[in-house]
């Protein structure tokens, strides 16, 4: 019993973590909205009004990633159950969904020769899970529960909706500072714009703080971004070792994805995130622009003592 | 002086009328997921237990001489269907698995067994549904530490003796089931 306890308690240091790294986000967001409004000449209430209105435009345009947009990029295909391995990978997905006490999600095939898998889905009513031909032929019953089991975690977290909702942020903030920096741009060569009352050596200051911030926030938002991508993935290998109760599923299952290099993505990079592992590139470092934390690492703490703990780091993984 | 007395009162009698609603809720939640895991498993033993007959005919057909497999197959189906508590279904459940186990294992020796499309898809088929009361039976167990936790577990414990819930049972599986059968080949 002591193993799954241990589990658990990372898989809730986990959550705790993520909520930081989200409050830290918006608090980037409400930043930047303010320093805007400075170098702008707004005032803070209409600067936060035009924000709303942005971000809100921003989530509608956003909506068109949910599934089937991820199945068309992803060139998916519903399974064939007269095909021994693709029958067997609905079953085992439909005995992880009572694992994980998930409706029993959507099952789709990509064909590639990579081993790989990915969810969508923004609630777990939604849900898919698809894994690659490729997953299908090379790994075994065990290992591709592992990877199921990985998958079903990621859809248990709301990992897809929070992934949504912290890259629409990035946009946003990326999107406000490019605006401020266009608008000043042309409003000094116009002479003037909208800021010219003057003032003291503290406005000055806070004007050079804003622009500061306002070149930095979309750099740094990212990778916060990351930050918490990378965060999400080792939860979602600790519950779904704890889902199984078998960390040595996905450990093993990771360990050949690790030797099988990518050699045949499909589908476009913004989906790159969902998947087990990147289909484009393996992080062999663990670097502050990478989507998934290195497998080397992965594959260490699903078979360390307390499978699936993490180390303890910094807010930001920053080099 | 009158008012604030009437406000302090007020608001002790909102606090706890809303600990009471919050808490009999929630304990009302946990013990109905108890209750559905339950019945997830219910609903998977039953399709096991159907799909028993067809496979002891199909068998039949190539191994005659398994005569004791195929019957402690047919006992233990017997004893799932009749168990009335869900330890005893339990219990019943991992004798079949054994039984079944020893069946799949003996089925190596005949070939033409093992080529029978049939034979194979309900081989799929039980492993499926024995996979599926394992982690129904998981999700049951996570269930009643849930809810366990929630009866007793300061403050809850306190509403727990008011409204008479008690602890409830693990389904426990014997040490047996996780080592592989011993089957000696002929």
């Amino acid at each position: 019993m002591a193993e799954p306890l241990l589990l658990d308690e990372q898989i809730r240091a986990n959550k705790r973590r993520t909520v930081v790294i989200v409050a830290l986000m918006l608090l980037i967001l409400g930043l930047v909205v303010a320093a805007a409004g400075l170098l702008l000449g707004l005032p803070l209430p209409i600067a936060f009004v035009f924000a709303g209105v942005a971000a809100l435009i921003y989530f509608l345009i956003s909506a068109g990633s949910g599934v089937p947009a991820v199945l068309r990029a992803t060139q998916a295909r519903e399974p064939n159950v007269s095909v021994r391995e693709e029958k067997l990978l609905v079953y085992r997905v439909e005995e992880l969904a009572i694992a994980a006490g998930l409706p029993k999600p959507r099952v789709y095939i990509q064909d590639s020769k990579d081993i790989n898998a990915f969810a969508a889905g923004r609630s777990p009513k939604e849900a898919i899970v698809c894994v690659t031909t490729g997953a299908l032929a090379q790994l075994n019953q065990e290992e591709l529960e592992g990877v199921l089991a990985h998958e079903l975690s990621h859809v248990k977290n709301y990992d897809v909706r929070l992934a949504t909702y912290t890259i629409a942020v990035v946009g946003i903030i990326a999107i406000l500072s490019e605006i401020v920096f266009r608008v000043m741009w042309y409003g000094g060569r116009h002479g003037g714009g909208g800021r010219g009352r003057g003032g003291g050596p503290a406005q000055l200051i806070m004007i050079v703080l804003a622009v500061a911030l306002l070149i930095l926030a979309p750099l740094i938002s990212r990778m916060v971004y990351l930050a918490m991508s990378r965060r999400r993935e080792y939860l979602a290998d600790a519950s779904g070792a704890y889902m199984t109760r078998n960390p040595e599923g996905l450990a093993s299952a990771l360990e050949k994805i690790l030797h099988d290099l990518p050699d045949d993505p499909k589908g476009s990079k913004t989906v790159a995130a969902l998947y087990i592992a990147n289909p484009w590139k393996r992080a062999l470092r663990d670097s502050v622009w990478s989507t998934h934390p290195p497998l080397e690492r992965r594959i260490q703490l699903l078979r360390g003592p307390g499978a699936g703990v993490e180390p303890r780091r910094r807010l930001i993984d920053a080099a | 002086m009158a008012l604030l007395t009437w406000l302090i009162v007020g608001g002790v009698v909102a606090l706890l009328l809303i600990f009471f609603v919050t808490y009999y809720n929630r304990f009302v939640r946990a013990a109905n997921r108890i209750d559905n895991a339950w019945a997830q498993i219910d609903v998977q033993l039953k399709r096991r237990t159907d799909l028993i007959p067809n496979l002891v005919e199909t068998v039949k057909g190539y191994a005659k001489h398994e005569r004791e497999v195929l019957e402690n197959v047919t006992k233990a189906r017997t004893a799932v269907m009749g168990a009335k508590t869900p330890q005893e279904a339990m219990d019943a459940d991992n004798m079949l698995t054994g039984a079944l186990k020893t069946l799949f294992a003996v089925s190596e020796n005949y070939p033409q067994l093992k080529a029978n499309t049939n034979f194979l898809q309900l081989q799929d088929e039980l492993t499926h549904t024995e996979n599926k009361i394992s982690f129904a039976r998981q999700f049951f167990n996570d269930s009643v530490l849930a809810y366990n936790n929630a009866i007793q577990q300061f403050p809850g414990t306190l509403f727990a003796g008011l409204y008479g819930r008690k602890s409830r049972a693990m389904l426990t599986v014997p040490e047996a089931e996780r080592a592989v059968p011993k089957v000696a080949f002929a």
